[in-house]
């Protein structure tokens, strides 16, 4: 209710007035409400948390004991608060890589995982689990980590590439036939996948149920600070892309008169999509439906234009993951259920909500 | 001219095309000869894929600086796509399009786009976009435009559709779109001299009364920056009424490029194979009504 009140507020008459001090209010509002719930999730866990656990880094920085991180603290530092956050910055990936999907694809039912970008990624990663895992060997400790990474972005990338070629070649502008491309791009990567399972030894089989089910566990201050650095360096770049894609809205000709070098623009998209949808697989699998719902609420929030919609979905994808990963670490407590599971779960019927509405649209066709 | 680093950084998307028009505009051109032509096509031919055999053209035409032109045919003559050939949406197969006096592949799409503007035949936009962003996207190709909000809102009452400005464009009736789509390429040539505009079946969708209005908009719009038009009509009276020249299409060829006086009537008639009676039409300009051909 509160979302579609900022709305109604300050809607821009004019593009020009769609600027940074309109777009401030929702920001500023979501925000707070972001912070709000990240110091809840950090409260709720297995492990109770007081209020000195919370003051610890003060405490330790006066009295310069080691002590001081013990127990809960040590839980709420180190464990706890990486993860809160990690699943804020993953579920603003998701979502950037959604929102983009679905201005390249001008079809707000794409989806990086209903494409078979999101497994593109992690057939990529379990390949280089299982078969390239002693190629990887040779290579320097400090190379290590970002193996599965290059792995998973080169999968999305491959995908990404092929997708858009196959889907303009064989249905040219057709929602149906971009999902259906989809479906065919997800079957191949699907049986990859059990290939690998197939051939994977015991340890390595439990590292590739990671990847098929999507989990925040790994989450640590080093990989928050990748993660950070990443969309860091991305997302003044995707809101640069926000101009000229909304032109894209108008379709692939219609943009080209209006000045934007379309090609160029695409192939930038497709990369801005493979960074950002393979980073988020190499580190926590395969967490679907995110980038489907996060740029679809944020349109029913602040509008379907790209410069505000773009940055609102993010957070929208931020507090989604947040609420997801909390509940999945919660429920079942102490045990863990996989938080993609739980995405799935809720993300599966919203998209065939979606869909109802987006065939009522359209007369009874898509 | 030189460039310097500062320029080849990648910054903003649209602004680096802007740089790179600047560039290209502020490069040494040959000088057009005098009475050159806007925009000429040498020998363009286009074979049609799925049709099998079908191809259209070679064309050799000329259009003068703010000159209005009417594309008349049957159905399936190849005049939409005549159309697409000369805004560079289908690249010719043969022949050379140069657009004022450089071929289209040499002009970057920033700078194209600030002398000339297409109005496609389909309205379609993705997504649930404001009518006001839909019209300003028209200007999207420059990178600081601080009379954005005011060309808007004028493109807007030029085209009829200022009481449009706070609605959804997917909400928007068919004929309401059409004028939305006009105020786009409206506001994208607004303070652009001498440069063209190639629209298709732009009335196709609205009622008699909003026809003329549009047309005399669209007419009053180009004749005060010089803008050269060109038009695929579907209404002989309105072609006749409003246009300087009539290319004849069928079959994609160019049967004929003719004033819009008693001369072009036996042509029109064979065009469609109609019979036609002139009647005294506005100012003294020819208007006819069309009949059934008796055997």
């Amino acid at each position: 209710m509160t979302l579609s009140v900022l709305r109604r507020g300050p809607v821009p008459r004019t593009p020009a007035a769609a600027g940074s001090k309109l777009l401030a209010w929702p920001l500023l509002g979501t925000l707070a409400l972001l912070l709000a719930a990240t110091l809840l999730a950090a409260q709720f866990g297995p492990v109770a948390i007081s209020m000195a656990d919370w003051l610890a880094p003060w405490r330790a920085a006066h009295d310069d004991g080691s002590a001081a991180f013990s127990g809960a603290a040590h839980v709420l530092w180190q464990i706890r608060l990486p993860r809160v956050i990690f699943a804020l910055l993953v579920g603003a990936a998701l979502a950037l890589a959604g929102s983009l999907t679905q201005a390249l694809f001008r079809n707000p039912l794409a989806d990086p995982g209903l494409l078979g970008v999101t497994t593109g990624a992690a057939c990529a990663a379990a390949l280089t689990l299982v078969i390239f895992a002693s190629a990887a060997a040779p290579l320097p400790p400090a190379w290590r980590p970002w193996v599965l990474p290059v792995a998973a972005f080169c999968g999305a990338l491959l995908v990404c590439f092929s997708l858009d070629r196959i889907a303009r070649w064989l249905t040219p502008g057709s929602i149906a036939g971009l999902l259906l491309t989809g479906l065919a791009i997800n079957a191949v990567t699907a049986a990859v996948i059990g290939l690998a399972t197939y051939l994977a030894t015991d340890e390595q089989l439990r590292s590739l149920s990671f990847w098929t089910l999507g989990s925040l566990a790994g989450a640590g201050w080093s990989l928050v600070a990748t993660m950070a650095v990443l969309l860091a360096l991305l997302v003044p770049f995707a809101c640069r892309l926000a101009r000229p894609l909304n032109a894209l809205a108008l379709g692939e000709a219609a943009a080209s008169h209006v000045g934007i070098a379309v090609p160029r623009l695409r192939g930038w998209v497709v990369l801005l999509v493979a960074l950002s949808c393979g980073a988020a697989v190499a580190w926590c699998g395969v967490i679907g439906f995110l980038g489907l719902l996060a740029p679809h609420l944020a349109r029913a929030c602040v509008g379907a234009d790209l410069r505000r919609q773009l940055p609102f979905s993010m957070l929208l994808g931020g507090a989604l993951l947040l609420l997801a990963d909390t509940l999945a670490r919660t429920l079942a407590a102490p045990a863990e259920i996989p938080v993609g599971i739980f995405t799935a779960l809720i993300g599966g019927p919203a998209f065939l909500l979606m869909l109802r509405a987006a065939v009522r649209q359209q007369g009874g066709s898509v | 001219m030189t460039t310097d680093w500062a320029e080849r950084l990648p910054t903003d998307f649209a602004f680096a095309e802007c740089r790179e028009a600047w560039r290209m505009a502020d490069a040494p051109q040959p000088p057009a000869a005098a009475g050159s032509a806007l925009l000429t096509l040498q020998q363009v031919q286009l074979r049609q894929p799925g049709r099998s055999g079908a191809s259209i053209g070679p064309f050799n035409l000329a259009l003068q600086a703010g000159e209005h032109v009417a594309i008349l045919g049957p159905s399936g003559a190849g005049k939409s796509t005549l159309l697409k050939l000369m805004a560079g949406e289908r690249p010719p197969q043969q022949g050379e399009l140069r657009f004022d006096g450089r071929t289209l592949a040499g002009w970057s799409p920033a700078a194209l786009a600030r002398r000339r503007a297409v109005l496609p035949q389909s309205h379609a936009v993705a997504f649930s976009l404001p009518v006001a962003l839909v019209v300003g996207l028209g200007r999207v190709a420059l990178d600081h435009d601080p009379a954005l909000a005011s060309v808007t809102g004028e493109a807007l009452a030029l085209a009829h559709a200022g009481h449009l400005t706070t609605r959804r464009f997917d909400t928007l009736s068919g004929g309401e779109q059409a004028r939305v789509q006009l105020a786009r390429v409206f506001a994208q040539l607004w303070d652009a001299q001498a440069g063209l505009l190639l629209v298709d079946e732009p009335l196709a969708s609205l009622d008699p009364g909003l026809q003329f209005e549009l047309l005399d908009a669209m007419q009053a719009f180009c004749r005060t920056r010089g803008h050269a038009l060109v038009a695929v009509l579907h209404d002989i009276n309105q072609a006749l009424a409003g246009f300087e020249r009539l290319w004849l299409l069928q079959q994609g060829r160019l049967m004929g490029d003719l004033p819009p006086n008693a001369s072009a009537l036996a042509p029109l008639e064979n065009l469609y194979g109609i019979q036609l009676r002139s009647v005294p039409g506005e100012d003294g300009r020819l208007a006819v009504l069309a009949r059934r051909r008796v055997a």
